[in-house]
Parts: structure tokens; sequence; C-alpha cells
């Protein structure tokens, strides 16, 4: 093949690398509204796996508490004819997300599982992503933290600590996918089976409201929800194309 | 200054430049040393421990993530776009009412530019890793992302800062070697070094000229790109009141705007506390006053645009952020801005207002708090509303952000004190190039009547 | 060995038509020293043409293609998938030539302006006094305007002449030391 042949290749594929087509895997979660009683069992279970920081009550009062996996509260009506509508929300893992364009050093980008990652070593803390998110789920670490005895003994090794001065999101516990990457890969098997991975607020919903798996297979378990009729993507107007899927509410009229 | 009874001569222009360099009264060392430890005390110190504590020392919280120091960067970038682009714009036109202001006018420039990349410095979590957003081979075999708005703005604010720089040191390459004849000891030899070798032939005027005509014409543009660049940072968002295709010119016009009036101020202090009357005059004033005016009309025209867009568009995001903007929380500012940069303005319509000068300088001082309000508000508000109500939030800055915000000005000014004792302040040449050229002493005049 | 002699003017115009006797007496082409620009000049001494337009345009064009390289380049060292981008894409990497191709036509104009404006010169450095091929006047920085001849010995008489007629008001020899 001539040089030019190679730049021309070279250009086609770097023009339209189809890898946003297709990820190794997309893993997606679903979350049933209709299950889901808002115990808040997620955001303690997310709190201890990813050794998300407890701010203090001063920090919180700021508006600087971390949570990755957070319940948004809306309030429908005046009392006492109110309603409470609950939606968990954590970082959506969008395909086209504007986190990551306007990250100058790269410090969160796309990786092969379809997963928006943020690599802490490389952030330097613009905190233009965190602008950016239309979802509002990137959190940025105002000063170093630190966990009192005995809760330094429960930080998940699995898991880096940031230090001051760094974004960080929801992984969709990347360290657990990771895991059963490569137990799949010890086993022999090529793929990870369905539902052998489960990040700590699945695993942990007592209502079994949330599930995770890789739509990319269509034999899953999302995969089958995704068809359904009550699916649907927050903000889906803005295009992000986001791989955390909702289930609404079935409305059951009093 | 034709038909003056007694026309400055050379010879006065340049005992008066020189003067201002070599000549430094105590009044000087006063004004140095308290804007040098109020550099040190209000921004150093409140720097240092936030690199220390971390961001937290600033106010920012969750939704409002970025805060006054994003807002001072752009306000810093703003009052830069002046000083290079009137410059390059007069000289292209050739304005020779620019020919005295145009050195400080510039000096401004490289300097907020100067505080501009301190404020980055400030503003990101680990300035320590501030490298990374330049592209450089490394270890690491990364590079930056350059499909990033904000190294859109690595790249333009380098330029621009290379382009500012050498803009203002080719313009003063003659006056340095004219000063370098008129010293000794250590300024010699710094201004030996400076002027390059200056002689004034021929040949290097015909040079200067040209070269210095290519800078202009390659910086105008270069200047409008930096301020667009600079509200891409915030248009290329989703965010609802910062998604706005007027931003660019919304920005570009307002960066002139604030940067007219900073020249003011600059002039009026220079031709207060430097002795520089005869060559800044009421002229100057009153052409800058002009500007200003159709500056002002043009801001608010791009302020009513903005609302009735977002207006029109009726989604319940931009409503709602528009809303917040006009009623909410920062609306008292809001509507502080809009006296300072769209109704106090007005007043420039008068030649009389134009033409005095203490009303000027009180005007062109509230034109840029108005301006600054105008960075913070676009900054707080915006992030304060955003699509989720969930996460709706209010930022209040802290009093570290707000000793940073006056340690800047301090900062600004010791560089500029420093300028005016280094570079020549009012350009030499140029001004004599405006005034009558010394004329053949009539030597039959003179020998008829001796004869 | 190149003598110099050197006129000082009081005005641009006895200056230029000196300098005009000096060329018509086939002395050589006098250089002339001023405060300011002197209009005219092309009119007596020929038309002047600089490279400055070719080193800004070279380093423009250059900038333009650098820049865009250096994105797409580097883009594919490394690719990572960013936001659902190309690889190589082309608003935002056209910024980034626009911004090169504005940085390098201001360097190559810099370096064009000391190439064809031949500086810095000897003058730059401490020991400037010593070089004699480029005559310096101080007061040329100030209000007189210098014409500066370099001749062999046989011509300077003939040089100075010229010079006195038209209204010199002093005579120097450019290879001294300037006090």
């Amino acid at each position: 093949m001539s040089f030019l042949d190679r730049i021309a290749e070279g250009w086609r594929k770097n023009r339209k690398p189809g890898y946003y087509e297709n990820f190794d895997y997309h893993w997606t979660m679903t979350i049933d509204l209709d299950q889901c009683s808002g115990c808040g069992a997620c955001v303690t279970a997310c709190q201890a796996e990813n050794n998300l920081p407890i701010v203090g009550e001063k920090a919180f009062a700021k508006g600087r508490e971390v949570k990755w996996l957070r319940m948004e509260h809306y309030w429908e009506g005046e009392y006492p004819d109110v309603k409470l509508n609950i939606i968990p929300m954590l970082c959506q893992h969008c395909d086209n997300a504007p986190c990551e364009t306007v990250c100058p050093v790269s410090a969160t980008y796309h990786n092969q599982d379809g997963l928006n990652t943020q690599i802490y070593n490389r952030c330097i803390g613009t905190r233009s992503c965190a602008v950016y998110c239309p979802y509002e789920v990137r959190y940025f670490n105002y000063n170093d933290h630190t966990w009192d005895s005995p809760l330094d003994q429960q930080l998940n090794p699995d898991v880096s600590v940031r230090e001051k001065g760094v974004m960080e999101k929801c992984t969709f516990c990347i360290q657990r996918v990771r895991q059963a990457k490569d137990t799949a890969k010890d086993d022999g098997r090529r793929r990870v089976r369905d539902g052998e991975v489960q990040p700590a607020c699945v695993q942990t919903c007592p209502s079994q409201a949330m599930a995770f798996g890789d739509r990319n297979d269509p034999e899953s378990n999302v995969s089958q929800t995704l068809a359904g009729p009550r699916a649907y993507r927050v903000l889906d107007e803005l295009n992000t194309k986001s791989s955390v899927v909702y289930l609404k509410k079935v409305e059951t009229e009093a | 200054m034709q038909g003056d009874p007694n026309p400055l001569k050379y010879t006065d222009i340049h005992n008066d430049v020189v003067a201002s360099i070599v000549e430094t009264g105590s009044n000087y060392y006063v004004a140095l040393a308290t804007a040098l430890a109020l550099t040190l005390i209000c921004f150093f110190f409140p720097w240092f421990y936030q690199l220390y504590y971390g961001i937290g020392a600033a106010g920012m919280n969750h939704p409002g993530v970025w805060g006054t120091y994003l807002a001072s960067f752009i306000f810093w970038i703003g009052l830069s776009h002046s000083g290079t682009l009137l410059s390059c714009v007069l000289h292209i036109t050739n304005s020779s009412w620019r020919k005295a202001m145009y050195r400080s006018a510039e000096a401004m420039t490289l300097f907020s530019l100067v505080v501009a990349a301190m404020m980055v410095m400030v503003h990101v979590g680990r300035p320590w890793f501030i490298h990374w957003t330049l592209p450089y081979p490394n270890q690491m075999e990364m590079w930056p992302n350059f499909r990033s708005p904000l190294l859109f703005d690595v790249m333009a604010i380098t330029t621009y800062i290379t382009g500012s720089t050498v803009f203002i040191y080719m313009g003063s390459i003659p006056d340095f070697a004219a000063v370098r004849d008129r010293t000794r000891g250590w300024r010699n030899t710094m201004y030996s070094l400076l002027s390059l070798g200056w002689r004034g032939t021929d040949r290097e005027w015909h040079r200067l000229h040209w070269a210095y005509t290519f800078l202009a014409v390659l910086i105008i543009p270069l200047a409008v790109s930096v301020h667009s660049i600079v509200s891409w940072d915030f248009a290329m968002s989703i965010v609802p009141a910062l998604h706005q295709t007027i931003f660019a010119p919304y920005f570009v016009v307002g960066a002139i705007y604030s940067g007219t009036a900073g020249i003011v101020t600059v002039m009026f202090v220079l031709r207060k506390f430097m002795d520089f009357g005869e060559y800044i005059t009421e002229l100057h004033f009153d052409n800058l006053g002009k500007l200003l005016l159709v500056l002002s009309l043009l801001w608010s025209y791009i302020n009513i645009v903005e609302i009735f867009t977002g207006f029109y568009s009726g989604a319940s995001g931009e409503t709602e952020a528009l809303r917040y903007r006009l009623f909410g929380f920062y609306a008292p500012l809001y509507w502080e801005m809009i006296t300072f940069c769209a109704v106090l303005p007005l007043l420039c319509a008068f030649k009389r207002f134009r033409t005095s000068f203490v009303p000027m300088l009180y005007l062109s001082i509230a034109i840029n708090i108005g301006m600054y309000t105008e960075r913070f508000l676009i900054v707080a508000t915006s992030l304060s509303r955003q699509y989720l109500p969930d996460a709706w939030g209010l930022y209040v800055p802290s009093a570290v952000e707000i000793s940073i915000l006056v340690g800047t000005l301090a900062l600004f000014t010791t560089l500029f004190l420093l300028f005016v004792k280094i570079f020549p302040s009012v350009s030499m040449y140029e001004v004599k190039e405006t005034m009558d050229t010394p004329k053949k002493i009539p030597a039959a005049a003179s020998g008829g009547s001796l004869a | 060995m190149t003598h110099f002699v050197v006129g000082l003017f009081g005005d641009p115009e006895s200056a230029l038509s000196a300098a005009g006797s000096i060329q018509s007496a086939d002395l050589g082409t006098p250089e002339l020293m001023s405060p300011v620009p002197i209009e005219g000049v092309e009119e007596v001494l020929g038309e002047k043409r600089s490279v400055i337009k070719r080193f800004s345009l070279f380093g423009a064009i250059f900038g333009g293609v650098s820049g865009f390289l250096l994105a797409a380049i580097t883009a594919v060292l490394y690719a990572h998938p960013v936001g659902g981008r190309p690889i190589i894409t082309f608003p935002p990497y056209l910024i980034i030539t626009y911004e090169l191709t504005i940085l390098f036509g201001i360097i190559f104009t810099v370096i064009g302006f000391f190439v064809s404006a031949r500086l810095p010169n000897g003058l730059w450095t401490s020991f400037w006094k010593q070089d004699e091929n480029r005559p310096y006047v101080p007061e040329a920085a100030v209000d007189k305007f210098a014409v500066s001849i370099g001749c062999g010995v046989d011509d300077v008489q003939r040089a100075e002449t010229i010079l006195r007629a038209a209204g010199a008001e002093a005579i120097r020899d450019g290879t001294e030391g300037v006090s």
C-alpha cells in the first residue's frame, strides 16, 4: 500500500472511528421508578464502596457534599394534597458526553466499555466538566478529606482516595467491572455473563429497582427492559445518549 | 498643537519622556511600595493559603463550581482588549490621536493578560499541573485535548500574549534607542540591549513601518478571536443561559467596552501623576468618550437581544434562567450593571461631559464595575439555575475570593508602576511625527539681516 | 578602509537634499538617520522593498498547516474517544489552525523584521563603540537629521563639501566613537 493510501485509510478511520456504535460492552443501568421506594440504600452503598468523603457539617451547609448517587426529590401539589417524586440521579455515562469534550487534558474520556471515565491523576481541576454536565453529577474535591477512625478501616482498597482539586463522579463501579472481566478471562470465557457484575447501588437495592448489564447483548436483562414502553432517558432532548435508562412510574389514580 | 505661540519642540518631548523614566519622586516609591504590599497581602498570601487548603477556601460549591476567579479571568482578558486592538485599528486607519496614548494602552493589554493568566492559575484545582494544557512531547505520551474550548483558550491567550508583547516591544525600539543615550549605568546597559542597536536609519524606519503594520493586521483578527473563544468556554456548554450564539459578539463588544473604559482611567492617572498633560489632552477624552457611547449602545442592544431570544424561545430552562437573572437573588447586581453600563454612559452624548476629566474618570470606573458584575452574573446566575431543579443552588464569594480580587488590582498596578519606569510611556517618535517637522532656519534671511 | 562622513542637519528637507546630491555625485547611497521616519526618502534614494511580507506569509502558512497537523496527529497518536466525536474533528481543529496561523505569522514577521532591518547590530552590546561600519549619532535620536556616507579616503573631502553646501550644521567622522 502506498503512503498516500495509508494516509487516506487513516483519515477515514479517524473520521469515522466506529467504536461509538460498537463498544466491547455497552454497560447500561435501568432504574425502575415504580419499584424505587426512595430508601437511599444505594446512596449509602455508593458511599461505602467508592470511598466517598464524609465532608462534615460545615462543608455540607456550603453545598459541597459528594454524592455520586443522589436522590432527587420533587414535590407536587400543595399540602395536604402532596405527592413526592423521587429519582436517583447518577452519572448517566452519556455516549455524547458534553463533559468529555471540554476537558483540556483529556482527564475524562470514553473507554471501550462505553463508560465515561474520570482519570483522577490527570485532572487539573478546571471544573468545566461539572459546568457542562446537564445532570450535575460531577463532584469536586474542594479540600483534602479525612476519615476519622474507625472509618479509615473501611476504605475500599480497590478504589483510590481522591486528593484536593480533583473532579470525581460515578464510575459504574469500574473496579467491579474490571474484576468481572478478569474473572471471565481467567475462566476462559470471552464475555462477562449477564448479571455477573453489579455496581454497589444495584447490588444493595432492596426493592430491586435497579438493574445493570450490557446493552450490546440483546439477551441481557437491560436490553429486554430497554425495549419496554416505560423506558425513558432524563433530558433526552439534549442528545446526550445517556446509558442510564429510567422506567416510568405507573400512575394509579386514587 | 498648531497655532500654539510656544510650540513643543522635539527636545521638549525627549526631555519630558526621559525625565518620566529617570526622575523618580518619593510619591512613586510610596505608591509602588503600597501596591507591592497589597499584592503580597491580598493576592499572594490568600492564594498560598488556597493552594495549601484547596479551592474550598473560595466560596464555590456544587452547582456553582465556577466563581469570581473565572469572572476575574474574563474581566482581565476583556480589559486587555482595548489596548492592543484599539492601537492596531487606529494605526491602520492612520489616526494620529492614537499616538500619545497607545503605549500605555498596550501596556495595559499586556499586564491585564498577565493578571488573567494568573487568574487561571488561581482558578484551577491543581495549578501545579497546569503545564499539561500545553502541547509538548512528554513521557506520558499524552497530549492535550484539542477539542476542548479551554484549550482554544490556552492557544488563543498564548498567541495573544506573544502578539501584544511583540507589538509593544517593536513599537518601543526607537524610543529605547533614544533613551539609551541619555542614561548611564545599568539603565544604559538595559536600554542598549532592548534597543538592539537601533540607529534610526531610513532602512530601519522603513522596515519598522512595514513590520508594525503587518503585526497590526495580524493582531486585529487575533484579538477578536480571543474573546470569542473565551465566550465559547460558556457558549459551547448546554447550560440554559450560557448556550447562546450571541455570546461571541457579546463578549467581544463587552471586552472592547471595558477596555476602553480602562484606557480612560489609565489616561487620567498618567495625565495627573506623570505630567503628560501636554500630550494627553481633551481631544483624547473626547474621542474615547464617543467610543464609549457607541460601545455602550451596542452592549445594551446585545443585552436586549439576549433577553428577547431567551424569552421568545419559551423553553422552560431558558425562561427560568432569565427570570432568575432579572428578578432572582442576584437581581440587584443585574440592575446595578444595567445602570452602570447602559444608562450612565449615555452622558457621553454631551461634549461637555466628554471633555471634563474627573467625570470621565468616575464614568470609566463605574463602567468597569458594571462589566465585572456582568461577568460575575454570567457565571453565577447561569450555574445556579440549570436543568435539574434539585441541583439548584446559590454561590456567594468568600473572603479569600474578594481579597484576591482586590489583590489582582494591586498586582496590575504594581506591574504598571514598574512599566512607566522602564518603558517610555508616551511614544516619543510618534508624538514627534504628529508635530511639525523642524523648519529650515532661513539662512538667507538671517544672512540678509547681517548684511 | 572605509571612512564615514556624517553631516548633521536641523531639518529633514536639507538632509534629504544632501542625500540626493551625494547620490548624484556618485559617492554611493548615503544612510539617513533621524528621530522620526522622514517623508519622501524613497523619492530621493529610490524605492525600498522589504522581505518582511514574505516572512509573514510563510509564517502564516506554516503556522496554519502545523496547527492543524498538531491537533490531528496528536489526536491520532493517542486516540481516545471523546464525547462521540471523531478523532479528527474539524470545527475545533480549525480554531487551533486559526490561532497558530496568527502566532507563527507574528513570530515570522518579527524574524523578518530583524533580518531585513539588520538588527540586532553591533550597537546592541556594550562594546558598540567598536563597530566601525555603523556610524551612529546620538543627536539623531533627539532632533537632528544625519546623513552618513561611507567612502574611500580620497572622497572624504568631496563628501564634506557636498554636505556643507547642503547646509550641514556639523560634520563628523563617523568612525570616531561617540562621546
